[in-house]
């Protein structure tokens, strides 16, 4: 669909590899793992889980007092959003754009307040819980302090939609600017679940990968035949989206452009993927961005290292590319930063833009023994140069049968 | 501790308020906290002293606010 043209002119992470789009982007080429056995639980009904944590420290950029009133989630937006606000040349003394539109993925909101409100509620039979607990767990808090810290007065939206969180909320952001309603959108995903009962209820899915013998980094390992699993991570990344127009009258500099979204649903199973809706999502995409497949030279997959998930999506691009499938590159960083949930779509989306501007291909780390169902270009163990990458994909399949794909153009 | 001192020191350390702006006269109103951040601190009164203030109570200043919390604090228990 044509209308106006949308670029990212900034970039901010809290990843776990840290908070340097650049140095995130020099460690994932390179294959590194931040994927570590943590110590999770309380200590009768603690376990060793493989976790993808940020080691996060908001220090003196959130003031103690507003910080009180953030879930982690929350805060780990907000200092994403002032280092992309940063990038872009666009933080004016603490504030950003009043007139830009907020567009946030975050599938659990404030899940570790949750958690503490049942620790009062069930153990200590008391139902004295905190008065913040409520705005605390809203998933819309990332979406409402970022507009709070930064005195951004558009509209602020919230996409909730599991593992496809961010990158529906960075779909519906490039379609508000390319359809003309705004000119800016702080676009992104956060997402910080990893406290104990929801990272229980997580290994009760059957879904989270073992250690491998290598080490615990080596334990996610995608497209490989003795994958066992995904490594759940947390994190938040937003990324600055801006009208054609107006990222060129204030001389910013693009790093990449959102040239398409597609999205679809299954309508099949609640945790089973399939191949025909991935397979409408890719179209869609492609169709919005009126590019045919053999133009795309890289795929960030969703593919998160379980044994049932993968094959399908290199089945829905073998069915979207056709002969092009050969020639394309797909790999899935999930194996070095983990699953972000409802930020993966934000961080995976900041690292295909930043593919595209260096030329260069984040791998599958750990790759060594490929699925003969994966038969694909999986960009085995580490990155490599694309010299001649102009287009790409970023996929994220969400539970719940919801797709969703972003196509970035080379700016 | 009394209750003013703890008071005093909850504004500061956790509300960020202003410690210059913090005296007995002082009403809440005053210190430009929100209805949110006044139910979290009495909150954490309650739980640092181990005392509950009844519903309907009113104050206006902080000294009046602490002396309502010691007379409970005394009055703990009996």
């Amino acid at each position: 669909m044509s209308g106006r043209r949308v670029f990212v002119t900034g970039l901010g992470l809290v990843s776990p590899h840290g908070e340097d789009p650049a140095k995130v982007f020099d460690q994932v080429c390179r294959g590194e793992s931040a994927i570590r056995m943590v110590r999770s639980g309380t200590p009768e009904l603690g376990a060793d889980v493989l976790l993808a944590t940020v080691d996060f420290e908001p220090g003196d950029r959130i003031a103690n007092a507003d910080r009180h009133f953030m879930a982690r989630a929350a805060q780990m937006a907000v200092v994403a959003t002032r280092n992309a606000l940063v990038d872009a040349d666009l933080l004016v003394d603490g504030r950003g754009p009043e007139e830009a539109r907020v567009s946030i993925g975050c599938g659990l909101g404030g899940s570790e307040i949750f958690q503490q409100t049942y620790r009062t509620y069930f153990e200590k039979r008391s139902r004295r819980t905190r008065p913040r607990t409520v705005p605390l767990i809203m998933a819309s808090g990332p979406a409402s302090q970022v507009c709070m810290q930064f005195g951004i007065r558009g509209q602020a939206n919230t996409y909730s939609v599991a593992c496809a969180s961010a990158s529906v909320a960075i779909g519906e952001g490039f379609r508000a600017i390319r359809d003309g309603y705004c000119d800016v959108v702080v676009s992104g995903g956060a997402e910080a679940m990893l406290n104990d009962g929801t990272v229980a209820a997580w290994e009760a899915v059957g879904v989270i990968a073992r250690e491998h013998a290598d080490g615990a980094a080596a334990s996610c390992r995608p497209f490989d035949l003795h994958r066992t699993g995904l490594v759940l991570g947390e994190g938040a990344a937003t990324l600055i989206l801006e009208s054609e127009q107006r990222a060129a009258a204030r001389g910013a500099e693009p790093i990449a452009e959102i040239v398409g979204f597609g999205a679809s649903s299954d309508a099949f199973r609640l945790t089973e993927p399939s191949v025909e809706g991935q397979e409408r999502a890719m179209r869609n995409a492609l169709e919005d961005a009126g590019l045919g497949a053999e133009a795309v030279g890289y795929i960030n997959a969703h593919a998160t290292g379980t044994p049932a998930g993968d094959p399908v999506e290199i089945e829905a691009v073998k069915r979207v590319f056709g002969a092009a499938s050969r020639q394309v590159a797909i790999s899935s960083t999930k194996s070095m930063h983990g699953h972000l949930v409802g930020a993966s779509g934000a961080l995976e989306c900041a690292i295909t833009a930043m593919a595209l501007r260096e030329r260069r291909l984040p791998p599958t780390a750990h790759l060594t023994a490929p699925d003969p169902e994966c038969d694909l270009d999986c960009v085995a163990g580490v990155g490599r140069e694309a010299p001649d990458l102009e287009v790409a994909l970023s996929n994220s399949f969400a539970f719940g049968g919801s797709n969703a794909t972003l196509a970035l153009r080379r700016a | 501790m009394s209750a003013y001192v703890f008071l005093a020191e909850t504004l500061s350390g956790t509300y960020d308020v202003d410690p210059d702006a913090i005296h007995p006269q002082a009403t809440l109103a005053d210190l430009g906290l929100d209805s949110l951040t006044v139910v979290e601190l009495l909150f954490d009164v309650e739980d640092e002293l181990g005392i509950t203030i009844p519903e309907g109570v009113t104050f206006q200043t902080l000294a009046e606010a602490a002396a309502l919390m010691d007379d409970l604090v005394r009055n703990k228990g009996t």
